[in-house]
């Protein structure tokens, strides 16, 4: 598969403000949204993107094939990349602090000593605006363990912004450092420690940063676009259906068939736009009917509406994504766009 | 054509730019093609509009038809469709649905204009005007719903997010249903849209009573056997209403679909009287508990209609 390659200039995608379907929340949680911005409705298919000469490998190998439970949190006040080393001081002794008040801390016990390093995540930042991602590790050292056993890492986040929106982050006062994406994985116990620490010491706040039906949509489409470059070997999406007891409906595709369709659909659109492109751009229309798509094989066969459930997961050979916000990528080339796409998800939850 | 319509229109005209008038004529399609090409869009913005009063006076042509004309316009960036759940719910009868939203609207939100008007089609169109404490209803930015009573079906457009709460839970609310969900389909025609809804929901919707026995005679009454899933290998052409590229190929779209529950016969059984899967229920889903298996292979030969 050879994908043809356009492009088209970004400012494309952010000064089209149509309007997209969100899923609406069962029991229609009247939160008002925080930002009045949107989700682009438009993007650029994400391309294979080598990365391996940017990023250290053993950073990619921790980025990589790893399932990470996503938070947002709002721009933090007073940071410093210069004042890592002694961050990790602080945070080693907040969590000791934490423990000797008899906070129980999961990970093995009372006699651990964890050790924190704050370290900066080089390249991942992708633009100018965008801050250097922050990684966060968190070890764990038995206290009569011998000199030679490595310390064992038992926590383990990261904060980025990738392709941030450069008028948001051009807009906020020069005292705060935007690194909206939270990305953690390791005992809840040691990531609240974290982020209570984090909350108190940059005046930010935390919240988890659910992957909602339009954004599963878009990663199933980006992730069927990436397999005229990289083999996806099939998509596969999970639906709950709101039965008693909850049906699961777990539908796969072979990845050339949901390919052809996916193709399909553009091809319709693309006759109608003759504007010279040239790099690929999705319009979320195009996800939409492409999604059509699938539910309506799957109806011809089952007569089950799958609009009436909830899609939970959408997954390929090249990372999954499931609705409680948690994601894995599995192929370090497509990371920067998958992280980006999480990257504006978490910007739309900023307070103004 | 009174003068109530011929106002309406001219208004309406004046707010569409010229460059879409053409366009949105020709969806309309209330006039003939020989009509609408005999209108010379070249012309001053004033002669045109006089031109098409003519036309549509001649066509007689109401306000019912020239409202259809200002959807059609505002639909043209974003129509999108809600579906009401659960649709086995007793459906609320035109009076009472009026009454109910415009005081469940009323109670959300201070200063907005309900205008509720039912359709010879048996759709239920309802124009609201926003406004907040502080000002008047902004009638140049209304938003439209259109409904039909006996489904579960509401099309939607020109709605900020600060309203779209306030409408879906009125809508809700009046309607007797529990939640509003999106349906995943957008799109610009709203008789297209219609259509397509109809022609799969008219597969459904049969009454709640007839779905509950056609439930319990093909999955059985009561306790049943807590089988867990079901696995259908799919090697069938792909079958999709609007897709002619892929309805073409020759080749089978392959996929597979796994059920699973903790019990999965009690799960499709609610599914089938819940109008989740149309009913009667297909002989895909019924073989499983009729021949007791929960492998399948599926291809064209063996898939009945």
């Amino acid at each position: 598969h050879s994908g043809v390659v356009k492009r088209r200039s970004k400012s494309q995608s952010y000064r089209r403000s149509i309007r997209t379907c969100f899923g609406v929340a069962s029991g229609l949680g009247l939160t008002p949204a925080l930002t009045a911005r949107r989700m682009n409705t438009s993007r650029k298919a994400p391309r294979s993107q080598n990365i391996t000469e940017k990023v250290k490998p053993e950073h990619l190998e921790l980025l990589v094939k790893t399932e990470w439970q996503l938070s947002y949190v709002t721009p933090l006040y007073q940071f410093r990349h210069t004042q890592l080393k002694s961050y990790s001081r602080q945070l080693s002794a907040f969590i000791a602090a934490e423990k000797q008040e008899g906070l129980a801390v999961e990970v093995g016990g009372l006699q651990n000593t964890f050790k924190v390093s704050f370290s900066v995540l080089q390249g991942l930042a992708e633009t100018s605006d965008d801050p250097e991602t922050v990684l966060i590790q968190v070890q764990s050292k038995p206290m009569f363990a011998r000199q030679e056993d490595p310390p064992k890492t038992v926590w383990c986040g990261w904060l980025s912004c990738i392709n941030g929106n450069p008028e948001y982050l051009q807009s906020l006062p020069k005292d705060f450092t935007c690194l909206p994406l939270f990305c953690s994985k390791g005992a809840e116990d040691l990531s609240s420690l974290v982020k209570s620490w984090l909350q108190r010491t940059f005046d930010c706040c935390f919240g988890p940063l659910d992957i909602n039906q339009t954004t599963l949509q878009w990663l199933a489409a980006l992730w069927t676009n990436c397999h005229m470059e990289t083999n996806i070997q099939n998509l596969k999406m999970i639906w709950t259906l709101p039965v008693l007891p909850p049906l699961q409906v777990t539908y796969t595709v072979d990845s050339d068939d949901v390919l052809d369709l996916w193709r399909s659909t553009r091809e319709s659109s693309a006759e109608k736009s003759r504007e010279a492109e040239d790099e690929v751009c999705i319009d979320f229309s195009e996800v939409t009917r492409f999604m059509q798509g699938l539910m309506s094989h799957f109806y011809r066969h089952f007569r089950v509406d799958l609009s009436a459930g909830e899609l939970n997961q959408v997954s390929s050979a090249l990372g999954s994504a499931k609705v409680n916000g948690k994601i894995k990528i599995s192929s370090s080339r497509y990371l920067i766009s998958i992280f980006s796409l999480l990257t504006e998800c978490a910007l739309l939850k900023m307070p103004i | 054509m009174d003068n109530s319509a011929k106002h309406l229109l001219q208004r309406l005209v004046r707010r569409i730019p010229v460059s879409m008038l053409k366009s949105t004529l020709d969806k309309w399609e209330r006039l003939t093609a020989e009509k609408r090409k005999s209108l010379d869009f070249t012309q001053s913005k004033w002669i045109i509009t006089q031109e098409l009063v003519a036309l549509c006076e001649k066509s007689e042509l109401t306000v019912k038809h020239i409202t259809e004309l200002e959807m059609i316009y505002l639909t043209a960036f974003c129509l999108f469709v809600c579906f009401l759940f659960p649709d086995d719910a007793h459906s609320v009868e035109l009076m009472q649905f009026k009454e109910l939203f415009k005081s469940h609207l009323r109670e959300l939100q201070r200063n907005v204009s309900v205008k509720i008007k039912k359709h010879t089609d048996q759709a239920v169109w309802i124009r609201v005007a926003w406004g907040d404490g502080l000002s008047s209803p902004n009638h140049l930015k209304a938003t439209y719903v259109v409904l039909y009573l006996q489904t579960p079906y509401v099309f939607v457009n020109a709605l900020s997010s600060k309203h779209k709460p306030l409408l879906l839970q009125a809508l809700t609310l009046s309607t007797r249903h529990q939640q509003i969900k999106a349906a995943n389909l957008s799109g610009q025609k709203l008789t297209a849209l219609r259509d397509l809804l109809m022609r799969q929901y008219q597969q459904v919707s049969q009454p709640p009573l007839m779905r509950h026995r056609m439930a319990r005679e093909t999955f059985g009454d009561g306790m049943l056997p807590a089988l867990q899933s079901a696995v259908f290998k799919l090697e069938t052409k792909f079958k999709g209403p609007t897709n002619e590229a892929m309805t073409q190929r020759d080749e089978p779209f392959i996929c597979s679909v796994k059920f699973s529950s903790s019990n999965l016969l009690e799960s499709l059984r609610h599914c089938a009287s819940s109008g989740i899967a149309s009913t009667p229920v297909t002989p895909m889903l019924s073989s499983i508990p009729l021949k007791g298996r929960n492998y399948f292979v599926i291809t064209d030969n063996v898939l009945t209609a």
